[in-house]
C-alpha cells in the first residue's frame, strides 16, 4: 500500500524515517521551508536586509540552500569557487550558472588557479594537508575574502544536518574540544576581517536536499569530487549511516543534544586567540610565540606551494 | 518480472528480478533506503511504491561519499 503523506493524507513521495513521517511533494517543500525558517529564527541568522553570499558548488546542498533563500525572499547572491579539478570543476561551474540565469541571481565566480596560482589536484600532496584539507582552507578563505571585498553581511553555507554530525562525529572521537566548541550553526563575525558564516541547512537531512532538487528540478551534479575517495568525514558518514538504519533519528539527536546541552559546556574550550596574517592582512590565530610572525594557513600553504609548482602566471588578487 | 537499475555515483546499471516494491529492490541492491533516492520516470518514489515488469529506475545515492551497495559480487540478475 503506498505511503500516506503525514499532513494532507495525499499520496507521499517522500519519507523522513526520523520525524515518523512522510510527505506528497507539496507538504515535503512546507516541510524543507519551516526547517530553514526554524534555524534562521533560531540562531538568528538572516535578516531580510542583509546582503547575504551563498558560497555555492553545483551540488545539491548550496543549490538547494540558495533555491530555499530566494524563495523566502532573501537577498541571496552566489559565489562559485573554481577548484581547477578539471571537467569536474568545468560541470560544475556551468550548472551554477545555469541555476543562476534561470532565476535572474547574480553569481561570482572566482577562480584558484586564476587568482592565487594553484589547482586543489597540483596542492594536494604539495601543502602536506590532503586535497579535501586544502580545498576546505581554500574556500574558507576565498569565500570570506569575497564576502568582504563584495560588502556582504553574511556567507551561507550547505553544510546539512549530516555532514554536521559527521564532522561532530569525527571531533569526538578525537576530542578536539577547541574545533567542537566552534562548531554551531552560527560564527559572529567577531573581528574586523571576519563575515558572520551560518548554516542554515543544518536542521535538513542530505537525502531531504537531494529529494527537494529532485523534486524542484533543479539541475545538480550527482558525480562525486573525483579527489573525495577515502576521505574520513565519508567513512564517518558511512558509520552513522549503519546507525540510523537500525535507529532513525540517531543523527538528529546526537547533533542537537550537543548543539543544545553540550555546546554551551564547551564554550571554554575555544580559546584561540585572533590576531591579523603578517601577510595577506586577514583573520588567522595568533602564534603560541608572541614573537614569531602571525601568517595564516592559508598563506603558509601558499608558501609551500610555490616551492614546489612550477611558476604559473597569476592574473588577479 | 525484471527491473533495470541504474545506481550512481558511479554509474552502474544492473537487472534485478522478482522484486514487487522498491524497499525489496533496495535489499537486493544491498543500499541502505536512507542513503539513495529512488526515482521512476522523473518520480520519487518511497520504500512502499510497487514496481512493475520493465521499469527502468534510478537509484541515486543522495550522502555524499556514501556510495555503497553492490558489494564486489555477480550481478544481482535472474533469480526465481
Amino acid at each position: 500500500m503506498a505511503m500516506r503523506c503525514k499532513r494532507c493524507r495525499g499520496q507521499a513521495v517522500m519519507e523522513v524515517r526520523r520525524h515518523n513521517a512522510a510527505f506528497c511533494r507539496d507538504c515535503f517543500f512546507h516541510y524543507v521551508g519551516q526547517q530553514v525558517t526554524r534555524a534562521i529564527a533560531k540562531y538568528r541568522m538572516l535578516g531580510h536586509t542583509d546582503r547575504v553570499l551563498v558560497a555555492v558548488s553545483g551540488g545539491k546542498d548550496s543549490l538547494a540552500l540558495w533555491d530555499l533563500l530566494l524563495g523566502l525572499g532573501y537577498q541571496a547572491d552566489g559565489l562559485y569557487l573554481s577548484l581547477g579539478i578539471g571537467a569536474y570543476s568545468e560541470r560544475s561551474k556551468g550548472v551554477c550558472e545555469e541555476f543562476a540565469a534561470a532565476r535572474g541571481a547574480r553569481l561570482l565566480v572566482h577562480d584558484l588557479a586564476a587568482e592565487h596560482g594553484y589547482t586543489i589536484p597540483e596542492a594536494a600532496g604539495g601543502t602536506g594537508r590532503s586535497s579535501c584539507g586544502v580545498c576546505g582552507l581554500s574556500k574558507r578563505y576565498v569565500f570570506n575574502k569575497a564576502a568582504l571585498d563584495g560588502g556582504y553581511d553574511v556567507v551561507c553555507t550547505g553544510h546539512n544536518l549530516d555532514d554536521e554530525a559527521a564532522v561532530l562525529f569525527a571531533n569526538t572521537l578525537r576530542w578536539e574540544t577547541g574545533a567542537m566548541a566552534r562548531q554551531f550553526p552560527v560564527l559572529e563575525a567577531t573581528r574586523p576581517g571576519l563575515v558572520k558564516k551560518v548554516k542554515p541547512l543544518y536542521r535538513v537531512a542530505e537525502r531531504e536536499t537531494a529529494a527537494y532538487c529532485v523534486l524542484k528540478g533543479i539541475d545538480y551534479v550527482v558525480e562525486e569530487c573525483p579527489l573525495v575517495a577515502g576521505n574520513t568525514q565519508m567513512r564517518h558518514k558511512e558509520t552513522l549511516n549503519q546507525m540510523e538504519e537500525a535507529a532513525p533519528g540517531t543523527k538528529h539527536s546526537f547533533l542537537f543534544g550537543y548543539l543544545e546541552r553540550a555546546a554551551g559546556l564547551l564554550k571554554v574550550a575555544d580559546d584561540a586567540e585572533l590576531t591579523e596574517c603578517a601577510r595577506c592582512g586577514m583573520t588567522t590565530q595568533a602564534p603560541e610565540d608572541p614573537a614569531a610572525e602571525a601568517v595564516c594557513a592559508f598563506c603558509r600553504s601558499k608558501a609551500r606551494l610555490v616551492k614546489t609548482l612550477p611558476v604559473v602566471k597569476v592574473t588577479s588578487g | 518480472m525484471l527491473v533495470t537499475a541504474r545506481l550512481r555515483p558511479p554509474d552502474r546499471v544492473v537487472e534485478v528480478a522478482d522484486v514487487r516494491r522498491v524497499a525489496d529492490l533496495l535489499v537486493r541492491l544491498e543500499v541502505l533506503p536512507g542513503a539513495v533516492l529512488v526515482i521512476r520516470e522523473g518520480a520519487l518514489l518511497t520504500s512502499q511504491d510497487e514496481l512493475r515488469d520493465g521499469d527502468q529506475v534510478e537509484v541515486r545515492f543522495a550522502i555524499s561519499g556514501g556510495s555503497g551497495g553492490l558489494k564486489p559480487r555477480p550481478p544481482v540478475n535472474g533469480g526465481g
